[in-house]
């Protein structure tokens, strides 16, 4: 029962950055219906960023600002670059790009700065610090993440439901032609999505960067497949569901992980996988259904 | 016999004779020159590139490099790509071999590795130097057809060794080195292990973990707990840190093929549930990610191609690199495999006195007891894969060092 609940914890502390991820795919397929295969790739960059900087001697109270900066800035440079130069093209293409994006970016770091895995300091309360909870060990490091996500994930509700840059994205993402006709304005909403999506993406990557202590040109690949997957799990397209999707995957893998036996424990990911498939078998629009919006 | 027959006797057989040698010739003429002698890798090690004697005239000697530049193994072909065609130029500096000057041509695999493999071999190539894991290295073995040498330097994976079709490791392999680390920590003292792995027989990790665990419960001890974990991706561990608090007697090695961020990882999450007493242990994937700077690295133990220590060949190989082309190797431990397997192919044409591939991978196959730069290497009696000495290093206040040599 310890153990159950220890690991309902870790599920819910990976689960959190997760969803952090998935939340940053939805925003941008909100109003594109673009599924970002490149949203790795802001945790590269501001992997390599964390890397100069804490090898440059900076503290880690000085690289957390500078990994979500740099996030939001290589979502809106790569918007500006590659998804602006094929708005209103096919879904395929969006994703094509997407995917040569991803290849850009990791290829960059490949031949311009090094194949090799680069190390940074961790903090040591990201690792080795834990506190009781009856007879619970509970890692500091999930407590503050699931602290600051639910933190991040009120202060985007209210971002989205109380501010007019909110409702523009909300209504871009249920109908964007609509929206436009109302007044608003494509480029703010799209930059403004990407803005907030590479926000997100900072967040997480603090969280991702710190537990990880390094990181190489592929970097980005991880957590990009964590981000996608729990996003089509909640429900392309639905911010609540992108949430939801982030902790199931994130307690799936880890409870998993601790009820296989022994003999089978190496195929959790495979598992983890097949009950994708059952959900989509079952749930094929994912927990949350979406209106299907036309892209832009 | 009449003088007339005896002088047509003798002639006939000298014809004979001739054409006899010229068979084996046609293969072997010109760039070593005759069989025997050494490959003089101090005097390569020593050429000054601003003083250099005069230039080599004899035919070239080809070295074909197939790397990987992905970033997969990218770490280790790139600078090893960098490394040798500069080994070579210090070689031709030094006089070449024989009278004949070293040419190198890098061709990255890229997604085809036939390809770069078939340019080689077009170019001539006498021997190769290939990627190590077998996703290209075995494309590359299917080209050569196992008619030209092939030695795959940073690879430890055993399967890839086959002296039948001229494939080589340069290094130890993934049995000899964790069985290394376990001959270690039984050594110490240490009879209980806690195992991480991919799952049986999966290359290199899980591979390691097997052997790990036959060499460890061969020599009487216990491994208490298999874990699984992705590797080069895991970097939270808290289902298995929850069952390994269940378990640990505090007193355990823990041993993987993990890469050195996920063992500190695993570590801080481990200690932070108070296992403070447990020993970390791992293979080349530790010193290749750099665990020598890594925080909270304190007693992990690894097993380096090379434990390099200052002014060693190893070293002034790498401060010559950097003083000549104005910029540090990476990978420095896996360096010495690359311009070993150069050495190696110029060894085998040496004693062979030949230039035909074949003939080069035969020599090789009976090369014993090379003083290499990581150490020595013997192909004779083995099917490839040299039984080098493995060496122990660790972090020990703060300083990577050699503690133990097994086996070799």
């Amino acid at each position: 029962m310890v153990e159950l609940a220890q690991n309902l914890i870790d599920g819910l502390g990976r689960g959190s950055i997760y969803a952090l991820l998935a939340l940053g795919v939805a925003v941008v397929f909100g109003v594109m219906h673009l599924l970002n295969f490149a949203h790795g790739e802001l945790i590269t960059v501001s992997g390599y960023a964390a890397f100069w900087a804490i090898t440059n001697g900076w503290s880690w109270w000085l690289v957390v600002p500078l990994i979500i900066v740099v996030a939001v800035l290589t979502s809106l440079v790569i918007e500006r670059l590659a998804f602006s130069r094929v708005r209103g093209a096919s879904q395929f293409t969006l994703l094509l790009t997407s995917f040569g994006v991803h290849f850009v970016v990791s290829a960059i770091f490949l031949l311009y700065v090094s194949a090799s895995v680069k190390n940074f300091a961790r903090p040591a309360w990201t690792t080795q610090s834990t506190w009781a909870l009856g007879p619970l060990q509970i890692e500091t490091f999930d407590t503050v993440v699931i602290v600051v996500t639910i933190l991040t994930l009120i202060g985007t509700n209210l971002l989205l439901q109380r501010t007019m840059f909110g409702l523009a994205l909300r209504a871009a993402a249920a109908d964007f032609d609509t929206a436009r006709l109302m007044g608003v304005r494509s480029d703010t909403v799209i930059r403004g999505a990407f803005a907030l999506s590479g926000l997100l993406a900072g967040i997480a990557g603090v969280f991702w960067l710190m537990r990880a202590g390094s990181t190489t040109p592929s970097a980005g690949i991880d957590p990009m497949l964590k981000g996608v997957l729990a996003a089509l799990i909640g429900g392309l397209g639905s911010l609540r569901g992108a949430v939801l999707g982030g902790f199931a995957l994130g307690l799936a893998e880890v409870l998993l992980r601790s009820w296989l036996p022994g003999s089978i424990a190496g195929l959790t990911e495979g598992f983890v996988f097949a009950l994708i498939a059952l959900l989509f078998i079952f749930r094929p629009q994912g927990f949350v259904s979406v209106a299907h919006a036309e892209r832009v | 016999m009449n003088i007339r027959k005896l002088l047509a006797l003798l002639f006939a057989m000298a014809l004979v004779a001739a054409a006899c040698g010229s068979d084996g010739d046609s293969s072997s003429s010109s760039a070593a020159g005759e069989g025997g002698g050494t490959v003089d890798i101090d005097a390569a090690l020593n050429a000054d590139l601003s003083a250099c004697e005069d230039a080599p005239t004899g035919d070239p000697i080809r070295v074909g490099m197939a790397m990987d530049f992905s970033d997969v193994v990218g770490f280790v072909d790139i600078p090893g790509s960098n490394l040798v065609p500069y080994m070579a130029e210090k070689i031709n500096c030094a006089g070449g071999v024989n009278g004949s000057p070293v040419e190198v041509r890098v061709a990255e695999v890229g997604d085809d590795a036939a390809l770069a493999a078939q340019e080689l071999l077009d170019w001539g190539a006498h021997f190769l130097i290939g990627p190590p894991f077998a996703d290209f290295a075995l494309p590359i073995l299917q080209t050569t057809d196992g008619e030209v040498p092939m030695f795959v330097a940073a690879s430890t994976e055993p399967t890839l060794a086959d002296a039948s079709i001229n494939s080589f490791l340069v290094s130890f392999d993934d049995n000899l080195m964790s069985g290394a680390v376990a001959q270690w920590a039984l050594d110490e003292g240490i009879t209980r292990a806690i195992v991480f792995t991919e799952g049986e027989g999966v290359p290199y990790t899980g591979v390691n973990p097997d052997a790990f665990i036959a060499a460890f419960e061969a020599g009487g001890g216990e491994v208490v707990s298999t874990q699984t974990y992705v590797w080069a991706a895991d970097t939270d561990f808290s289902a298995q840190v929850n069952e390994i608090a269940g378990i640990s007697e505090n007193n355990e090695i823990v041993f993987s093929a993990a890469l050195g961020f996920q063992v500190t990882a695993l570590r801080g999450q481990l200690e932070g549930q108070g296992l403070d007493g447990l020993v970390y242990a791992g293979t080349d994937a530790l010193d290749a990610t750099g665990i020598q700077f890594e925080a909270n690295n304190e007693g992990i133990v690894h097993t380096p191609h090379t434990s390099i220590s200052a002014g060693d060949r190893v070293d002034t190989m790498l401060a010559s690199y950097e003083a000549d082309r104005g910029e540090a190797l990476e990978s420095r431990g896996f360096m010495g495999l690359y311009v070993d397997s150069m050495f190696l192919g110029l060894q085998g044409i040496l004693d062979c006195g030949c230039t035909e591939p074949a003939d080069i991978g035969a020599a090789v196959a009976q090369i014993e007891g090379f003083q290499g730069l990581t150490g020595e290497i013997t192909y004779a009696g083995t099917n490839g894969i040299p039984p080098k000495a493995v060496p122990i290093n660790r972090i020990v206040d703060g300083e990577d060092v050699l503690v133990a040599t097994i086996g070799g």
